[in-house]
C-alpha cells in the first residue's frame, strides 16, 4: 500500500516539475491579441486593470469599498456624474430645486434604453428614488430622506424632501437609477444577485464575473445613449504584486509610491500622473470632558507643535500634502485660503502659558495652577503607532505628555465613535466629498441625512458661531452663497482648531498612453481608473 | 475496540464540536466594533458612508440587536438544518462561498503534505543512514534554516525569483483568466503552474519538521534489536530500511502530519495572501477585517471540523500502521507523540 502511495506521489512529483518548466504559453490571453490591434488611435480593445472581488456589481449587492462601487457605476447610471470640474448633466438634462430647497424637479433625458432593450422612463427614475429611499443603496445617501417622489407631467420627476439640505444635490444625482420592471418585487435588495440585476442603462456590461478569483470583464453596450466608449472591453485580474505586474504587462496601470518613480521616470514610454489629495488622517481632540483642550489657545499650540511637514517626510514618505487648519484639502473644489500653523514650538510654547500652563513638573510636563496638567492618551490604531510616535516627540518638547495607546482598528474605531478618547489619530478617505461632512466632523452629531459615524469623532466642541453657520449651509441651495458659507466655516475653524487634519496621502499612477490614454480624476476622487469618464469619449482626453 | 470505548469516543468528540461551535459564536461577537461600523479604511482607499438610520436598517435586518442567546438558539437551529448563514460583505450563502473556495486550499494543503513528508521522510531517511557524515550536517542544517523562515517571507523571495525575474511561472492568482484553453488538459496544467509556487513554498517550510522527526525516529528504531536480528538475516540494506526501520519509524511521522493540519492552514492564509490565491485563508483574513460574523463563523467551523477530522483519521491510520494498537489507549499515546 505504501509502496504504490510513494510510486503515486513520485509521478505526480515529475509531472509537477515537467508542467513547471514549460510554462503555457498557448494560453494566450484574447485580450492581448486584440490590444495590439487598436493602439494605434490610442482607443483600447481591452485594458486590464488590478482585479480582486469587490462584491456583485449592483448598486445594493457591491462591497463597500471604492473599487466595488466603480464597477457598479459602469453598468449604472445616475441623474448627474461625476466630472472633472464638478456634477454634469447625466440622465437628468435639466435640474430645478425650489426656493426653500424641499423640491427637485429632474427632466429625464430622452431616448435613453436599459440593457434588455426595455426604455428607459421617468418612472424608472420615480422607482429608484424611491425604492433607495426605502431600502438604502450602498454607495447611495438618500434614505429616510425622501418625502414623496412624482412622475411627470411629460419627462419630468419630483422628488419633495423631508426637510432641506444642500448636499441633496449630491445625494440624489448620483442615486444609481434602477429599472422598475426588474426591481419591483425585490424585498431584500442586497440579497437580489439573478443575472437581470445586472441590467442597467450604463455604457458597460458585467459579461464575466468571478467572486474566488476576483475577475471581473465588462464589455461596451452598443445600445448606449451617451458618449461613444473609448475601451471595448475592461478586464479586472487577480494581480499579487501590482508593480511588478504592471512591469509584465499584465495591467495596464498601477499606483506607485514615490520611491518607486526613478523606476518608472526613465522609461519614456510611461506617463505619471499625481493623484489628488483626498485621503486623509485627523487627529481628534475630545473636548467633552472640562479640561485644557477646552481652551483653544492649547489647541493652536498644539497645532503649532505638530511639525506636519516631518509627518508627510517620515510617514508618508513625501507622498502627501500636509493638513490645512480649514480642513478641505488643498484639492477640493471648495477649499478657502486659511490660516495656517506653521511648525513653531517657542509660539506654542507661548499659547501655553498664556492659557495658565505656564509651569512644568520635573518631567517637563506643563500644568496650570489648579493642578491640571497637560497630559493626555493618544489613542491610535496598531498601523499609526510610528505617527503617535512622532507627535509624541514633537509634543514633549512643548511640555505636553503624550502617553500612545495603540488598539486594532476597530477598536479604535468604536472607542472614537463612542468618544472614549481624549486625543485620537484616525485616517479615512472621502475628503473630496460634498463639504457637508463638515457639520459632522465639528459638532460629532450623528446625522440621519448623509454623515456617518466615519465623519463624527470630536465631542464636546462648542463654538456656537461656527455650528450656525454650518446649520445655514445645509439648507442653502444657492451654489454661490453657499461656497462663501463653506469658505467662511473654513476660516472659523482654522482659528478654532476643532481638530488637526494631519495630512492628506497622495500617490503616483503609472501608464502607457501608447496602450491608452483617457485617464480622468473626478473633481472629489483620488482614482483615475474610478471615473466612469475615463472609459468615455471627451472633449478633452487628457487627464 | 470496546463498544464502550466507542461511545466516549464519540462523546469526546461531539462535546468538542459543542465547544468549538459555540466559541465560533462568541469570539467574533466579543470583538469591537460590528459589521456596519466605518469609520476609519485602509489607507487610500474610499469606504462607503453609513448613516445611523442606515446602520439601524442593517442590524435590524440581520437580527443583531437580539439578545445574545435567541441570537445563538437561531445559529444552533440553522446549524441543525445545514445552514451556515449568510454573509454580510459578500452578500451571499456562507456554504457555497466556503464550497468554492475550499478545493483551492484543499489543493494547497494536500499537496503540501504529501510532497513534504515524502521529502521529509526521505531526506530524513538519508541523514539517519549517514549520521554525523558530512551530508547528515549539511541536511540537518539547510534543512533547519530553510524552515525557520516564515512562509510569506519565502514566498515573496519565490514570487520575485521565478515568477518575477525568470519569469517561469504566473505573479498570482490559480489560473490564466480572460483566455482561450485548447482543452481540459491545458486548464489543468495552467492550475499546476499557477499552485507551484505557493506548494513550493509550504512544502519547504514544512520540509525541515518532518525531516528532523524522520532522522531522529529512524535513528531510534534503527538502534532496535529487531533490526539487529535481520541484519543478522542477512536481509539486504534496503529491504531493511523500507520493511523493518521506515516502517516502524513513520507512527510518530503520520501522528505529527495529521497534528500540524491546523498549523499548515495557518500557514496556507499567509501564502495565499502573498500569491493571491483564492482559497480559504484569503476569505478568513477579509471576513475578520470586516468582522463578518457568519463567514467567520463558517470558516472556523471548517477548519476545525477539519483538523478533527485529521485526528480521527490519524487514529485510524495509526491503529492500521500498528495493529497491535487497538485499545483507547491508542489515542493519549498518538498526542504524546505528536
Amino acid at each position: 500500500m505504501f509502496r504504490y502511495l510513494m510510486k503515486a506521489l513520485c509521478l505526480w512529483m515529475m509531472m509537477m516539475m515537467f508542467f513547471s518548466c514549460s510554462r503555457d504559453e498557448s494560453a494566450v490571453s484574447e485580450g492581448t491579441q486584440a490590444k495590439t490591434a487598436s493602439s494605434a488611435d490610442k482607443d483600447a480593445a481591452v485594458i486590464r486593470l488590478e482585479g480582486g472581488d469587490w462584491g456583485y456589481p449592483t448598486p445594493y449587492a457591491h462591497y463597500p469599498r471604492g473599487p466595488g462601487g466603480f464597477k457598479m457605476c459602469l453598468i449604472f447610471d445616475s441623474l448627474l456624474e461625476r466630472g472633472p470640474k464638478g456634477l454634469i448633466p447625466w440622465l437628468a438634462e435639466k435640474i430645478e430645486i425650489s426656493e426653500n430647497g424641499k423640491v427637485y424637479v429632474f427632466t429625464i433625458r430622452d431616448g435613453v434604453k436599459w440593457q434588455d432593450g426595455r426604455p428607459l422612463t421617468p418612472e424608472d427614475v420615480r422607482f429608484s428614488i424611491d425604492y433607495a429611499g426605502r431600502h438604502p443603496m450602498t454607495w447611495s445617501y438618500v434614505y429616510g430622506t425622501i418625502d414623496q417622489v412624482a412622475a411627470g407631467p411629460g419627462n419630468t420627476v419630483k422628488v419633495v424632501l423631508k426637510q432641506p439640505a444642500a448636499p441633496m444635490y449630491y445625494n440624489l444625482g448620483l442615486t444609481r437609477i434602477i429599472p422598475s420592471h426588474i426591481w419591483q418585487d425585490v424585498d431584500r435588495p442586497k440579497e437580489f444577485t439573478a443575472p437581470e440585476a445586472l441590467i442597467g442603462s450604463g455604457p458597460y456590461r458585467l459579461t464575466q464575473y468571478s467572486k474566488e478569483h476576483g475577475t471581473y470583464r465588462f464589455e461596451a453596450f452598443d445600445g448606449f445613449w451617451g458618449p461613444r466608449q473609448r475601451v471595448r472591453r475592461i478586464e479586472f485580474i487577480p494581480v499579487s504584486e501590482p508593480v511588478l505586474a504592471y512591469e509584465n504587462r499584465t495591467i495596464d496601470l498601477v499606483r506607485i509610491s514615490p520611491d518607486l518613480l526613478p523606476r518608472f521616470e526613465k522609461d519614456p514610454e510611461n506617463k505619471i500622473v499625481r493623484s489628488p489629495a483626498f485621503w486623509g488622517y485627523r487627529l481628534l481632540f475630545n473636548m467633552e470632558k472640562a479640561g485644557p483642550l477646552r481652551d483653544r489657545r492649547v489647541r493652536q499650540a498644539i497645532a503649532h507643535a505638530v511639525d506636519l511637514d516631518e509627518l508627510v517626510a517620515k510617514i508618508a514618505r513625501g507622498a502627501a500634502v500636509p493638513g490645512r487648519a480649514g480642513i478641505l484639502p488643498p484639492d477640493h473644489v471648495m477649499a478657502a485660503d486659511v490660516k495656517a500653523y506653521d511648525y513653531d514650538p517657542r509660539h506654542a510654547e507661548a499659547l501655553l502659558s498664556e492659557a495658565g500652563y505656564g509651569r512644568a513638573d520635573a518631567a517637563g510636563i506643563r500644568f496650570s495652577v489648579d493642578g491640571s496638567s497637560l497630559e493626555f492618551d493618544l489613542l491610535c490604531s496598531s498601523q499609526e503607532v510610528r505617527m503617535a510616535e512622532i507627535l509624541q516627540q514633537r509634543l514633549s518638547d512643548v511640555g505636553i505628555g503624550i502617553k500612545v495607546n495603540s488598539v486594532d482598528p476597530k477598536t479604535r474605531d468604536t472607542r472614537v465613535r463612542n468618544h472614549d478618547y481624549r486625543l485620537a489619530v484616525i485616517g479615512h478617505g472621502g475628503w473630496g466629498h460634498d463639504p457637508e461632512y463638515l457639520a459632522a466632523h465639528f459638532s460629532g452629531r450623528l446625522s440621519t441625512l448623509s454623515s456617518s459615524p466615519s465623519a463624527s469623532g470630536l465631542a464636546g466642541f462648542d463654538a456656537p458661531g461656527l455650528e450656525k453657520l454650518l446649520d445655514r449651509q445645509q439648507t442653502e441651495v444657492d451654489p454661490d452663497r453657499r461656497r462663501e458659507m463653506i469658505e467662511q466655516i473654513q476660516r472659523l475653524a482654522a482659528e478654532e482648531v476643532p481638530e488637526i487634519p494631519l495630512f492628506y496621502t497622495t500617490a503616483y499612477n503609472v501608464y502607457r498612453p501608447a496602450t491608452y490614454d483617457g485617464w480622468m480624476f473626478m473633481f472629489d476622487h483620488h482614482s483615475l481608473l474610478h471615473s466612469k469618464l475615463s472609459y468615455l469619449e471627451r472633449e478633452a482626453p487628457q487627464p | 475496540m470496546t463498544q464502550t470505548l466507542k461511545s466516549k469516543k464519540a462523546v469526546e468528540y461531539l462535546l468538542t464540536v459543542w465547544v468549538i461551535i459555540t466559541l465560533n459564536f462568541l469570539l467574533p461577537r466579543l470583538m469591537p466594533g460590528d459589521p456596519f461600523l466605518f469609520i476609519s479604511g485602509a489607507e487610500g482607499e474610499d469606504i462607503a458612508r453609513f448613516s445611523e438610520a442606515q446602520r439601524a436598517y442593517y442590524i435590524d435586518q440581520y437580527d443583531f440587536d437580539s439578545p445574545l442567546p435567541v441570537q445563538y438558539g437561531q445559529y444552533i437551529a440553522a446549524l441543525a438544518g445545514g445552514d451556515l448563514g449568510y454573509s454580510i460583505y459578500y452578500n451571499e450563502p456562507v456554504a457555497p462561498l466556503l464550497l468554492r473556495r475550499l478545493p483551492w486550499t484543499l489543493l494547497l494543503v494536500c499537496s503540501t503534505v504529501g510532497l513534504s513528508t515524502l521529502f521529509g521522510t526521505l531526506l530524513g531517511g538519508l541523514s539517519a543512514r549517514y549520521q554525523g557524515k558530512w551530508i547528515d550536517r549539511l541536511l540537518f542544517i539547510g534543512l533547519i534554516v530553510v524552515s525557520e523562515i516564515p512562509a510569506f517571507l519565502l514566498g515573496l523571495v519565490l514570487l520575485f525569483v521565478f515568477a518575477a525575474g525568470m519569469q517561469l511561472f504566473p505573479l498570482s492568482g490559480a489560473m490564466t483568466h480572460f483566455a482561450a484553453h485548447e482543452s481540459a488538459w491545458r486548464i489543468f496544467c495552467d492550475i499546476v503552474l499557477h499552485a507551484t509556487l505557493p506548494i513550493a513554498t509550504l512544502t519547504l517550510v514544512r520540509t525541515g519538521g518532518i525531516y528532523l522527526l524522520a532522522r531522529n525516529s529512524i535513528i531510534t528504531v534503527m538502534a532496535r534489536d529487531y533490526l539487529r536480528t535481520a541484519r543478522a538475516k542477512g536481509l539486504g540494506r534496503l529491504r531493511i530500511f523500507w520493511r523493518h526501520a521506515l516502517r516502524n519509524a513513520m507512527l510518530p511521522i503520520v501522528t505529527r502530519v495529521f497534528l500540524s493540519l491546523g498549523t499548515l492552514v495557518g500557514g496556507a492564509i499567509l501564502v495565499e495572501n502573498v500569491f493571491n490565491y483564492p482559497g480559504l485563508g484569503r476569505l478568513m483574513r477579509e471576513a475578520v477585517m470586516v468582522h463578518d460574523y457568519p463567514l467567520i463563523q463558517g470558516i472556523f467551523l471548517l477548519v476545525t471540523l477539519t483538523v478533527l477530522s485529521a485526528n480521527f483519521l490519524a487514529d485510524l491510520i495509526y491503529k492500521r500502521l500498528d495493529p497491535r494498537i487497538d485499545t483507547g489507549a491508542a489515542f493519549p499515546a498518538v498526542r504524546e507523540a505528536g
